[in-house]
C-alpha cells in the first residue's frame, strides 16, 4: 500500500493557480522528490499536506485514510511530521528543548500529573529526554544541547529542525529544501542522515533544488512547474525528460558539473 | 421629541467621527493601536476649558490652544513612545500597544495633578443661544460642533486626496516600504500622521466639552476605547468608515438613553469591539483583516 | 510579648502584596502562551462579586463564595477565551480590555444584585471568620497575647501565604512540564508549534481559563480582606497593576511576577511622597521598559545566573571538602 497517495490535488489562492491536478503515490520506505522551478508549488503542496490549509479540490489519502479535514496537530499525531523552508524553530528555547518538544504527541503528561510530580510523568520526562537526546546524536548535535536554539549556525539549524520533526515518530517526514544554505561536506552528512532515515522504515518526502543530492537520494520523483505536474518517475527518466530539462533552463546541466 | 434626539446622535456623532478618524489615521500608517488617543483627546479638552474659563479667552483662542497642546503631546508620544521601539529587533507586535497604554496612564494621572479630579464647567459666551426651526429646538452649540466635524473631516479628506503629502500619506498608509523606495520621507510622514490624528483629538475634546459643558480625567479612557470601537466598526485605517462609524455609535447611544438605558450607553461600544471582532474583524468597509489568522 | 512584634498594617500589606502575587501569576499564565489579556481586572471583579453576594446576601459559607467565584470566573474565562482564540495578540488585547470594561458597566447598572457605584459593603472578613472558627474549638486570640482582630490579620496572611506559594509552585511545575513546554512553543510559533503535534486549541483556552480562576480567586479573597467593594475596584487602573506586574516584574519567567507584585506593591509604602503619581511612574515605565527591556526585569538570563552562582558556590564548598 503507498504511505502517501496525492490525487488531483488544485489549490487556488484568489486570482492564482498554484496547484493544478497534482497527481503521485510515495510508496513504503522511499525517498521521494518533489522538484520544480522557485515558485512552481512545491511548499504549497507540503502545507497542503499538513493541513495548513486545504486544497481547493482533491485528496491526500495516508496509509489509506483520508486527511481532509483534519487539523495540523491531527496530522502530525497520524504520523506525517515536516520541517520548513525557511527554518521555524523556537528560538528562545534550547537546542534539547526543541526536540522534546517535537515529541509533544507521544507523550501524554497533562497539568494534574506534571504539577505533583506523578511517577508515570517522572517516566516519561526522562524517556522524552533520552530520546530527544538519542535523536540529538543522529544529526550530531548532541554538544550543543544546552545553546538556545538561534545562537546554532545555518546548517546546524536545519538539522535540528529535521531531530525535532523526527521527535513525532513520524511513518512520514516531509523535508523541505534541508540542502539550502549547506557547503559541500553539510550536504554529504544530510546524504548520510536521510539515508539513516530511510533504513530506519521512515517514508522520505523532499523538497530540494540541490540536483546532484536529489539525483542520489531519491527513489522516485515529480516534477512541478507552475503548479502543474510535467514530470513523474524514477531520477534516470527526469534527467532525459525534455520538459524538465526546459523548465530548468539548463540549471539541472550546471549543476551537474 | 424624536428629531431632537437625533440631532443629538447626530452631533456627538460627528464628535466621535473626528476622534475615529485621527485613531484610523494612525492605525492606517503605522499599522498600530494608539491607547494613548484618548488620553491626548482628554488633555485637548482641558486645555481647552483652562484657556476660557481660567484665561478667559475667547473660543477660536480656546481651539488654537487645544490644538498646539495636542499637537505637543502627539510629538512626544511619537518621539518617545513609538519611534525607539521601530526598527528593533525582535520587537513583538505587542510593544507598541503597551508603550501607548504607558502614556495613557501617564497622562491622565498628569491631568489629574494638573487640573483636578472633579468636573470642570466648560461654557462658551453661547451655550445657551438656541433656535427654533419649525417645533424643533436647536442649539447654536451643535451647529458648530457639526460644522466643525464636518469642515474637518471635508479638509482631510481633500488633503489626503489632492496634496502631495497627503497623497504621500496615502502611500505609506498603503505600503510603507514601498512608500519609502519611492522616496517617501517616511520617518517625517510617520510624526506628520502622529501630530494630525493627536490634534485631531485635541479638537474633539474641546467639542466635547461644548456639547457636554464638561470635562473629567476619566473621558480619555471611554473616548479612546470608543475611538478604537469605531474604528473597528467602520474598517481600520478607512477614513469612510471612521465617519460612518462614528455616526452610528452616536446615534446608537442617543437611541440607548432614550429607551431609558443610560447606563449602559457605554457598553455598546465594548460590546461592539468583541462582537465585531469575532464576526466580521475588517469592518464594514474594510478588506480582509489581519485581526484574525 | 506577640502583639507588639505584629503590626497589623504591615500584615495588610504583605497581604495585598500575596494577592498581587496571585494576580501577576495569572496574569503570567496567560501571557506564557502569547496571549495579553488585559481583562483580568473583569475577571477579578467576577469574583470578588460573586463570593460577596454569595456570602453578604445570600448568608453563605465564605469558602463556598470564594470556591464559586474562582470558577464562575474561570467559566467567563472559558466563554470569552474561546471565541477569542483567533485573535491576533493585539486585537485579543483589545477584545480583552472591551470585555473587562463592560463587566464594570453591568456591575454599575446591576444595582439590584451589586448595589451599583456604591458598591458592597459589609463582606464577611476572612480574618474574623477564621479567629471565630478558632474560637469554636477553644483556641482564644489572648491565648497567645494577640487582640483578636490581630489574630485574624495573621491567619489571613499564613493562609495566603500557604495559598499563594502554592499557586507559585503549581504554575512553575506547569512551565517546567511538558504542558509548559506546549504553552512556550504556542508563544514562539503558533503555527511551527501546531505542526509539530501540539493542540494549540486546548493549549491556550487551559492557558487562558486558568489566568481568568487565578484574578477570580484573587478577587473573592480581596473582597473578603477589604469587606468592600465597588466596581472602581476593578476599572482600568487595576487592569494596568496587573499588567505592569508582569511586564516590569519578568513576563518570560514564573519568576517574573512574583518579584513585580512585591516590588511594586512594597515600594510604594516606603516612598510615600511618590504614591501619588503612581500611576505617571507606571506609564514612564511601561514606556521605558518596551524600549529597553521588554522581557521585564526577571528573565531567563538573570534566573541563568542565580542558578550559576549557586553551582559555583556549591562546587566551591565541595571542593573544599575534598581539600
Amino acid at each position: 500500500m503507498a504511505v502517501l497517495e496525492v490525487k488531483n490535488i488544485a489549490k487556488r489562492f484568489g486570482g492564482i493557480q498554484a496547484l493544478t491536478d497534482v497527481n503521485f503515490s510515495v510508496g513504503e520506505g522511499e525517498v521521494f522528490g518533489l522538484i520544480g522551478p522557485n515558485g512552481a508549488g512545491k511548499t504549497t503542496m507540503f502545507n497542503i499536506i499538513t493541513s495548513m490549509f486545504p486544497p481547493t479540490s482533491g485528496d491526500i489519502t495516508f496509509l489509506g485514510e483520508k486527511l481532509n479535514g483534519l487539523k495540523p496537530f491531527e496530522i502530525t499525531k497520524k504520523g506525517i511530521c515536516r520541517t520548513f523552508q525557511n527554518i521555524r524553530l523556537f528560538p528562545d528555547m534550547t537546542v534539547l528543548e526543541n526536540v522534546t518538544v517535537g515529541g509533544h504527541c507521544r507523550t501524554q503528561s497533562g497539568v494534574w500529573s506534571s504539577v505533583f510530580h506523578t511517577k508515570k510523568q517522572k517516566q516519561e520526562e526522562a524517556a522524552a529526554s533520552k530520546r530527544a537526546f538519542e535523536l540529538l546524536e543522529l544529526v550530531g548535535l548532541s554538544e550543543q544541547a544546552d545553546e538556545f536554539a538561534d545562537n546554532l549556525s545555518y546548517g546546524q539549524q536545519r538539522r535540528l529542525e529535521i531531530a525535532r520533526a523526527l521527535a513525532s515518530d513520524p511513518k512520514l517526514l516531509l523535508l523541505d529544501e534541508p540542502a539550502a544554505g549547506m557547503n559541500e561536506k553539510e550536504t554529504n552528512d544530510l546524504f548520510d542522515l536521510i539515508q539513516k532515515i530511510k533504513a530506519s522504515g521512515i517514508t522520505v518526502l523532499l523538497i530540494e533544488h540541490d540536483m546532484p543530492l536529489v539525483m542520489r537520494i531519491c527513489d522516485r520523483m515529480a516534477v512541478l512547474n507552475f503548479g502543474k505536474e510535467i514530470a513523474l518517475g524514477t531520477p534516470e527518466e527526469i534527467r532525459n525528460n525534455p520538459e524538465v530539462i526546459e523548465a530548468y533552463l539548463g540549471k539541472e546541466e550546471e549543476d551537474e558539473n | 421629541m424624536v428629531w431632537e434626539q437625533l440631532i443629538n446622535g447626530i452631533t456627538l456623532g460627528s464628535i466621535y467621527a473626528v476622534i475615529a478618524l485621527g485613531s484610523t489615521l494612525v492605525f492606517g500608517v503605522l499599522g498600530i493601536i494608539n491607547m494613548a488617543h484618548g488620553a491626548i483627546f482628554m488633555f485637548g479638552a482641558y486645555l481647552g476649558v483652562m484657556a476660557t474659563s481660567t484665561l478667559g479667552l475667547s473660543l477660536p483662542l480656546a481651539f488654537l490652544v487645544a490644538i498646539i497642546g495636542s499637537g505637543i503631546l502627539g510629538l512626544l508620544l511619537e518621539l518617545l513612545a513609538l519611534r525607539p521601539l521601530r526598527g528593533k529587533k525582535g520587537v513583538s507586535h505587542l510593544a507598541p500597544l503597551i508603550s501607548t497604554i504607558g502614556v495613557s496612564i501617564f497622562l491622565e494621572n498628569l491631568a489629574h495633578h494638573l487640573f483636578g479630579a472633579g468636573n470642570k464647567p466648560f461654557r462658551t459666551s453661547f451655550s445657551e443661544v438656541s433656535f427654533q426651526v419649525g417645533g424643533l429646538t436647536i442649539y447654536a452649540v451643535q451647529i458648530v460642533i457639526f460644522v466643525i466635524a464636518v469642515v474637518l473631516m471635508v479638509g482631510l479628506s481633500i488633503w489626503l486626496s489632492k496634496t502631495k503629502a497627503g497623497r504621500a500619506l496615502r502611500a505609506s498608509a498603503e505600503d510603507l516600504d514601498a512608500a519609502s523606495l519611492l522616496g517617501v520621507n517616511t520617518k517625517k510622514i510617520i510624526l506628520m500622521t502622529v501630530i494630525i490624528a493627536s490634534v485631531m483629538g485635541g479638537i474633539a475634546g474641546v467639542l466635547t466639552g461644548m456639547a457636554f459643558n464638561s470635562v473629567t480625567p476619566q473621558m480619555g479612557l471611554s473616548m479612546g476605547l470608543k475611538g478604537l470601537a469605531i474604528i473597528i466598526l467602520g474598517g481600520m485605517g478607512n477614513v469612510r468608515g471612521a465617519v460612518v462609524g462614528g455616526l452610528i455609535l452616536g446615534l446608537s447611544e442617543t437611541l440607548v438613553v432614550m429607551f431609558g438605558e443610560s447606563g449602559y450607553r457605554d457598553a455598546i461600544a465594548f460590546v461592539a469591539i468583541i462582537v465585531i471582532l469575532l464576526v466580521r474583524p475588517q469592518g464594514i468597509f474594510g478588506k480582509t483583516s489581519e485581526a484574525r489568522r | 510579648m506577640l502583639q507588639e512584634l505584629i503590626n497589623p498594617y504591615y500584615l495588610q500589606v504583605l497581604t495585598f502584596i500575596l494577592i498581587n502575587i496571585v494576580l501577576g501569576l495569572g496574569m503570567y499564565v496567560t501571557l506564557s502562551t502569547g496571549q495579553l489579556s488585559l481583562g483580568h481586572a473583569g475577571f477579578m471583579a467576577i469574583g470578588a462579586y460573586t463570593s460577596g453576594i454569595l456570602t453578604f446576601t445570600y448568608e453563605m459559607p465564605l469558602f463556598v463564595g470564594i470556591i464559586a467565584g474562582t470558577l464562575l470566573a474561570g467559566i467567563f474565562g472559558l466563554i470569552l477565551g474561546l471565541p477569542t482564540l483567533r485573535l491576533q495578540g493585539v486585537y485579543l488585547a483589545i477584545a480583552t480590555l472591551g470585555f473587562g470594561e463592560v463587566m464594570r458597566v453591568v456591575f454599575v447598572n446591576w444595582e439590584s444584585m451589586t448595589n451599583g457605584a456604591v458598591g458592597l459593603s459589609g463582606i464577611p472578613n476572612l480574618g474574623r471568620e477564621m479567629t471565630d472558627a478558632l474560637r469554636n474549638i477553644g483556641f482564644e486570640a489572648s491565648s497567645i497575647g494577640l487582640r483578636s482582630n490581630a489574630l485574624g490579620s495573621l491567619l489571613v496572611f499564613l493562609f495566603l501565604l500557604v495559598l499563594a506559594i502554592i499557586i507559585f509552585i503549581f504554575f512553575r511545575r506547569q512551565s517546567q512540564s511538558r504542558v509548559g513546554r506546549a504553552f512556550a512553543a504556542i508563544k514562539m510559533d503558533e503555527s511551527a508549534a501546531e505542526a509539530m503535534g501540539i493542540n494549540i486549541t486546548y493549549y491556550k483556552v487551559l492557558a487562558f481559563v486558568q489566568g481568568a480562576m487565578a484574578a477570580g480567586f484573587a478577587g473573592a479573597i480581596y473582597a473578603h480582606v477589604t469587606g468592600y467593594i465597588s466596581p472602581s475596584d476593578f476599572d482600568y487602573h487595576r487592569a494596568i497593576d496587573i499588567l505592569i506586574f508582569a511586564v516590569f516584574g519578568g513576563s518570560e519567567v514564573v519568576w517574573g511576577p512574583v518579584f513585580g507584585a512585591i516590588f511594586l506593591t512594597a515600594v510604594p509604602e516606603f516612598l510615600r511622597a511618590i504614591a501619588e503619581y503612581r500611576y505617571m511612574i507606571y506609564g514612564v515605565l511601561l514606556v521605558a521598559m518596551m524600549a529597553f527591556r521588554p522581557q521585564g526585569v526577571i528573565d531567563h538570563r538573570v534566573l541563568y545566573r542565580f542558578k550559576r552562582k549557586r553551582q559555583d558556590k556549591k562546587a566551591a564548598k565541595r571542593k573544599k571538602e575534598v581539600r
